[in-house]
């Protein structure tokens, strides 16, 4: 039985648009009607179903064995032929994805949770309610850390880990946070003012309550916008550091497959680069469809549209 | 008759606007021949002779100062050719003390280091000032290491306040242009060292006068002298003052069978150093490297193992492509040195261990290791199949490598592998897990996968071998230094043609911190190294060496070894037989124009 409290407080002061099953209902009818965003949808799935057979070992499980010759073409045996050692570019390519969605998933879930807390917390006590300092230090970390050109941050940071598995990770988490964190912060300065906001302070909620139980769930549109870039940058950023010699440890991935490349293009063999560039472009395209779309369903402005 | 008159004249002009064309291009192509366009894949790290250390900085230094000796030009195997030394040294009979003259009227450059700028005489006490350096804390030299424990007095010397004043009893001028060396004990190497950069001869005013810019402003009595350098590249002009040696190619050991096609011989006679101007490039990166050279913007590359393909038109024998040898000469020569991967016989998991049944457990393990690694595909992928695999650690350019040696540390034998784990009760749940280090790069990253993929062969569990990876070469040193790396695999570079230089890569004495890099300590080589480590070449040396190195195929503690061949290609404008091995930069002074533009600049 719910409390009059409660029963009051959901009926006068309504939360955002995605909260209610209207909401919800209108997000996802305009996802559906948004051509360019199913199709992003559907690449998306196809490699995740991909990393999923990959996790589950029925697929791409012969990427480090080097039964083939040297460069071999493709063939009925070697489906996108061999590199250097011999390795299949196929399997190689198809691992790469479970490679590309464990980085990817576990970067911008971590990097979007750290996000949403310090940046709830910060606009939280942006007001003369709480304290200014825990806002005014956030800030001054995220701006301490947005100063640093990124790439040249998460190198070092991966740089000075190297050797620990989750070097790459761990770069990629401190510095994407500070996006989410701003926007989340904008955010729930502006909603904290709002009625169901002030009720619960006014029943005496805790604040770390009534942020996780009120406010965080106000800016699920913009976590999960931010969640599928964060994934997308992660994806890049790993390709990069594996192409500098920082990125995946014992494992393979498009990176490393581009980073093998520089050679075998120079000697006229292109099998690897066009493969896992393809992967990349593929994935990287699919995603971006799918961040546009989401952006545009939760966007309230185009809420008539 | 009017427009006669005025296609004469335009005539005329057109004629004599051609013949001005005309003495342009002579005077282009004998500026373009006196230049000669050298390329590393590397950067020298400090050009002060102390401080010289990687192979980019001692071919500059060689250059740009003098050192005593160096290898004949093209005499294979290498010998000794005095350089600023008059002759070879006199060794005294029981080979402790060492007499050097130097030759006479032979002046630094003129620098703003010396009075009036005006380069003085080059004296035997120069050479003691520059070896004591090394001694001197405050150089921060890296090349004391030669003479360290060698030298009578000099050890001592440093130890009492590296004093300039004070005399060292073992390294004396006994007057301006006599050197005497006394040693504690005998060091046959001795006068090899007098051919590095180390050892090259520095002026104190120079020293003092720029301090640390030493570094990048360099005062000697080579044949070349700096104009510019930076990270990008360096420039030298020929020392006009530079002493006068005509070019004897019999002198230098020219053998007309192999060496003929290089176009050499117009260069008897005349004075080295041939060219004006020698520009050098540091481009790491191999495909501009490569790409420079085919655009002719270089006159000599080492070609990248990946271009490999487009470089041969065959590989056994190696010939270059008919394109490719209308325009440049080849070499395909080995490196001096080899790569072998040491097991740390300080990890009891894999190699000594207190308890004799484990000790010998896993040194069966490490036997059954060496014989699943396949160094034919090794060679295949990576060295393009020219490399020289050889048993154990005498490399072919040593003049002690013998090529009747038995190779079957060398042969793969997934067979006898398998049998030696299975006698010893390795099984796959009890093998230990293998760490192998290296730094990341892709070429090191497809090695260790190819090592993995070899083990898999013998049953050994892909899950138990883990790379160890390290952002650069210092931080992997510095693992394997401390002792904290089980596989290492390292490229060693002899200092001088004599395999003392990389036996003593495993006597137990020079363990980590020191070269021996896999703490291999077995007493009857140490012994060996110790009795041979005094005699002078002989036959009898050559035979305790080969018995080392069987002593260390025997005890598994190297996976070992192979030597890289490179292919050196340059431009057929060029007269010259580089070289990337011992003589190394030496070769410069010798650098020449081809024939054809050599006639051009005679007839001019």
């Amino acid at each position: 039985m719910k409390t009059p409290q409660a029963l009051t407080l959901s009926r006068v002061f309504p939360a955002n648009a995605f909260e209610s099953d209207k909401g919800r209902g209108r997000v996802w009818s305009k996802l559906r009607r948004d051509k360019a965003g199913l199709l992003g949808l559907v690449i998306v799935t196809v490699f995740l179903l991909l990393s999923l057979g990959v996790l589950f070992g029925w697929l791409g499980q012969g990427w480090s064995i080097a039964d083939g010759g040297r460069w071999e073409p493709m063939s009925v045996n070697h489906w996108l032929g061999t590199n250097l050692l011999g390795q299949d570019i196929f399997q190689r390519a198809v691992f790469s994805t479970r490679t590309a969605f464990e980085i990817g998933l576990a970067v911008s879930l971590l990097s979007t949770l750290l996000g949403a807390l310090l940046g709830a917390l910060a606009g939280w006590y942006n007001t003369k309610l709480g304290g200014n300092w825990v806002d005014g230090s956030i800030l001054w970390l995220m701006g301490v850390l947005d100063s640093i050109p990124f790439y040249l941050f998460v190198a070092a940071v991966a740089y000075a880990l190297q050797g620990w598995p989750w070097a790459m990770h761990v770069a990629m988490i401190v510095t994407f946070w500070t996006t989410t964190g701003r926007l989340v912060r904008a955010e729930v300065m502006r909603i904290k003012s709002r009625g169901f906001v002030l009720s619960s302070r006014a029943i005496g909620l805790p604040v770390p309550v009534i942020l996780i139980r009120h406010v965080l769930p106000n800016t699920l549109h913009i976590l999960l916008v931010q969640a599928s870039m964060a994934f997308v940058a992660a994806i890049k950023t790993e390709v990069i550091l594996s192409f500098l010699g920082l990125g995946v440890q014992d494992s393979v991935s498009w990176g490393m497959m581009l980073a093998e490349s520089t050679q075998e293009v120079l000697a006229g063999h292109f099998n690897n680069f066009l493969t896992a560039s393809f992967m990349l472009f593929i994935l990287l395209l699919g995603f971006n469809l799918l961040a546009d779309a989401l952006q545009d369903a939760f966007d309230p402005r185009q809420a008539s549209l | 008759m009017k427009n006669l008159s005025f296609r004469v004249p335009l005539l005329v002009l057109l004629l004599a606007l051609g013949a001005c064309n005309g003495g342009d291009q002579s005077t282009s192509t004998e500026i373009s021949h006196s230049v000669y366009r050298h390329s590393m894949d590397g950067a020298p790290n400090n050009l002060d002779p102390a401080r010289s250390s990687n192979i980019y900085a001692n071919f500059l230094v060689v250059n740009l100062y003098d050192t005593l000796y160096r290898y004949k030009y093209l005499a294979r195997p290498y010998q000794l050719e005095p350089n600023l030394a008059e002759n070879l040294p006199e060794i005294s009979a029981d080979g402790l003390t060492y007499t050097i003259r130097i030759k006479p009227d032979v002046y630094f450059i003129d620098d703003l280091a010396f009075p009036e700028s005006k380069g003085r005489l080059v004296s035997a006490q120069d050479f003691v000032y520059s070896i004591k350096r090394h001694f001197d804390p405050q150089t921060r030299a890296q090349g004391a290491w030669l003479w360290q424990n060698r030298i009578v007095g000099l050890d001592d010397w440093k130890a009492n306040g590296s004093d300039y004043k004070q005399e060292i009893t073992g390294l004396r001028a006994l007057d301006g242009r006599t050197i005497q060396i006394q040693l504690i004990s005998p060091y046959p190497q001795l006068v090899h060292t007098l051919t590095q950069g180390f050892s090259a001869i520095v002026p104190r005013e120079a020293v003092e006068y720029y301090g640390r810019e030493l570094a990048i402003h360099p005062v000697g009595s080579g044949p070349y002298r700096l104009l510019s350098f930076n990270t990008a590249g360096a420039v030298m002009v020929r020392n006009s003052d530079f002493r006068q040696e005509p070019f004897s190619l019999e002198n230098e050991g020219y053998d007309p069978a192999s060496q003929s096609r290089y176009g050499l011989e117009h260069l008897e006679g005349l004075t080295p150093p041939f060219m004006d101007r020698i520009e050098v490039e540091f481009i790491g990166e191999d495909a501009a490297r490569w790409n420079a050279f085919i655009a002719g913007e270089l006159d000599f590359v080492k070609a990248p193992v990946s271009q490999f393909d487009q470089v041969l038109e065959s590989r056994n024998p190696l010939v270059l492509k008919p394109e490719l040898a209308e325009n440049f000469h080849f070499q395909a020569t080995l490196e001096s040195g080899f790569v072998h991967t040491d097991f740390n016989m300080d990890d009891p998991r894999i190699g000594y261990h207190p308890n004799p049944e484990t000790n010998a457990r896993n040194k069966a393990l490490r036997c059954a290791i060496s014989k699943a690694f396949d160094w034919e595909k090794r060679n295949e992928i990576f060295y393009y199949g020219i490399g020289q695999v050889f048993p154990g650690i005498i490399p072919p350019v040593a003049p002690e490598f013998n090529p009747d040696q038995d190779r079957t540390s060398i042969i793969r034998d997934l067979k006898a592998a398998r049998e030696l784990l299975k006698s010893h009760g390795w099984t796959a749940d009890k093998l230990p897990d293998l760490e192998i280090g290296f730094t990341s790069s892709v070429t090191e990253r497809q090695m260790f996968e190819q090592f993995r993929s070899f083990m898999a062969d013998i049953g050994y569990p892909r899950g138990k071998i883990h790379p160890l990876t390290f952002a650069s070469y210092g931080d992997y040193a510095q693992a394997y230094l401390n002792r904290e790396v089980m596989l290492m695999t390292i490229g060693w570079t002899m200092d001088y043609p004599d395999a003392e230089n990389t036996i003593q890569l495993f006597y137990g004495p020079n363990a980590t911190p020191g070269s021996n890099t896999a703490n291999y300590n077995n007493e009857e080589f140490n012994r060996l190294f110790r009795d041979s480590s005094t005699m002078l070449a002989s036959p009898a040396r050559t035979e305790m060496y080969r018995k080392m190195n069987q002593i260390v195929i025997e005890d598994c503690v190297t996976i070992s070894g192979i030597s890289r061949k490179m292919i050196l290609l340059w431009n057929r404008d060029i007269a010259m037989l580089p070289d990337r091995s011992f003589l190394g930069g030496h070769f410069f002074r010798f650098a020449g124009p081809g024939k054809a533009n050599f006639k051009n600049r005679q007839e001019e």
